[in-house]
């Protein structure tokens, strides 16, 4: 451990909030899908950069944890190397690029390619956790809505987008329903990773520092992304495509161009999956 | 905390409370798989050491707690976290150390509204099953259940289902429930586990 973090408690978090926290989160995975509310802690970070991610991860981790964290899928971005940082310095826990190794995955934005194991867990860094806000501003009334299961403008926004564009237009943040009871924001992940949280052997957990929100997935528990019947829930479809690095066609591809000579390229979101993949051939 | 008990304990508030914490989650998040606090537990002397070590965990002055008439335990809780004594219907924790007080317990402990349902008890029952005991099959259905768990259940969990069904809670109101025994070995059934068909 470094001479500045010992100036600090393990962890960082003093143990009350810890403590806040982690009961916050038992609430959580009892009652699938409620966001259970949390006095967010100041952290030497903004809110909206991952603060409840990190308060979560920072709640739970203890020294025979093994943290991954990834950005949009990437173990090298800013957030993610910056975040590793942190926790490693006021932890010393032992950090990795690999999903399988890791005990806590803390992410913004994907779910790993390689399925999550029995005793992982995913922590999910969360901005907008409420799934109704897009319908609803006020906090009293969503909270209402959630209680009285009146979901109805969100299918009513779902049925709209149908007839003005013929298809659902949400990209990412596609709502779910957990366990048949609460609709659920699934934070910004892509629709292609919605299907990865039901009946997962893992735990999800998602941290909303900002707005001061908890919620969770336990494993094996049902989460049906919003359809109707006669239109069946779609992912993102990457047919006819390929990772430019490892030639993967079943994973999530980014885009990416060329500045240079115009020219278009797709490659695996999860650069830790693409790169395990290169190192087989 | 008081002269005796300070004397008697050496549990790590940091790292011990993490490992606890977390063998909770595992519990919780996997109903009826058994874990055991041992480990964090034997730092506390007596019977009720896996109680304290669990209190130790989760309270703190922000939370309530009530032990059913059991002082010595009540005063060791207090005294080790600082949470408030309180009634069974407004107790966020309650420690249920004798099964003739959980029909009493879960018939008043809070059970959240519909729109505050994480404002409901959760219930720590010191779980003492010995080997004289007839064992009963209970098959468990619910998240975190791969399909179905069949578990050899003990008298208090089979109670304690009895108990908590008849009070027809609408969910996601409810109670969560954990048990513990005195060897540290721990499971948890939270709201949504219900008894299922045995296979």
């Amino acid at each position: 451990m470094t001479k500045a973090s010992r100036n600090y408690n393990y962890a960082f978090l003093d143990e009350g909030s810890k403590r806040e926290i982690r009961r916050a989160t038992l609430k959580a995975v009892a009652i699938p899908g409620y966001q259970v509310p949390f006095g967010s802690r100041e952290l030497p970070i903004g809110r909206g950069w991952g603060t409840g991610g990190i308060q979560l991860t920072l709640s739970l981790i203890g020294p025979g944890d093994v943290l991954k964290v990834i950005d949009q899928g990437s173990d090298e971005s800013v957030n993610a190397v910056n975040i590793k940082k942190f926790v490693g310095l006021c932890t010393n826990v032992e950090t990795t690029t690999e999903a399988q190794r890791a005990t806590l995955i803390q992410t913004r934005h994907r779910i790993p390619e390689r399925d999550l194991e029995d005793g992982q867990i995913l922590i999910f860094q969360v901005p907008l956790p409420e799934p109704l806000r897009i319908v609803e501003a006020r906090e009293e009334i969503t909270k209402k809505m959630h209680a009285e299961k009146d979901y109805a403008p969100l299918w009513l926004q779902l049925y709209e987008s149908l007839i003005r564009y013929s298809k659902v237009t949400i990209g990412a943040e596609y709502p779910c329903l957990v366990e048949g009871r609460y609709m659920m924001n699934p934070s910004p992940i892509p629709k292609y990773d919605n299907p990865k949280l039901h009946e997962a052997k893992c735990l999800y957990l998602f941290g909303a520092g900002r707005e001061k929100k908890i919620y969770a997935i336990p494993p094996y528990t049902e989460v049906v992304s919003l359809a109707f019947d006669d239109v069946p829930f779609e992912k993102e479809s990457f047919e006819g495509r390929h990772c430019r690095l490892c030639g993967a066609t079943n994973t999530y591809l980014d885009e990416v161009f060329d500045q240079r000579t115009g020219a278009q390229y797709h490659q695996c979101s999860d650069s830790s999956y693409c790169r395990e993949q290169r190192g087989k051939d | 905390m008081t002269a005796a008990l300070s004397k008697k304990h050496d549990f790590d508030v940091v790292f011990d409370s993490q490992k606890v914490f977390r063998l909770v989650l595992e519990a919780l998040s996997h109903p009826a798989r058994e874990v055991s606090i041992l480990e964090c537990a034997r730092r506390f002397g007596g019977k009720h050491s896996a109680l304290l070590a669990l209190a130790l965990t989760l309270l703190d002055n922000e939370v309530s707690f009530n032990t059913c008439e059991n002082h010595q335990l009540s005063d060791d809780i207090a005294a080790l976290t600082l949470a408030h004594r309180s009634t069974v219907d407004k107790a966020d924790f309650i420690f249920v150390c004798n099964l003739d007080d959980l029909k009493d317990v879960i018939e008043h402990a809070k059970c959240g509204t519909l729109e505050n349902p994480h404002q409901s008890a959760t219930i720590v029952i010191l779980d003492e099953q010995g080997n004289d005991v007839p064992a009963h099959r209970l098959c468990l259905v619910g998240p975190g259940i791969d399909v179905s768990r069949t578990v050899t259940a003990s008298p208090a969990l089979k109670q304690a289902l009895i108990l908590r069904d008849a009070q027809h809670y609408e969910y996601p109101q409810g109670i969560d429930l954990l048990f513990v025994s005195g060897k540290g070995e721990l499971y948890a059934i939270p709201r949504l586990v219900r008894q299922g068909e045995v296979g």
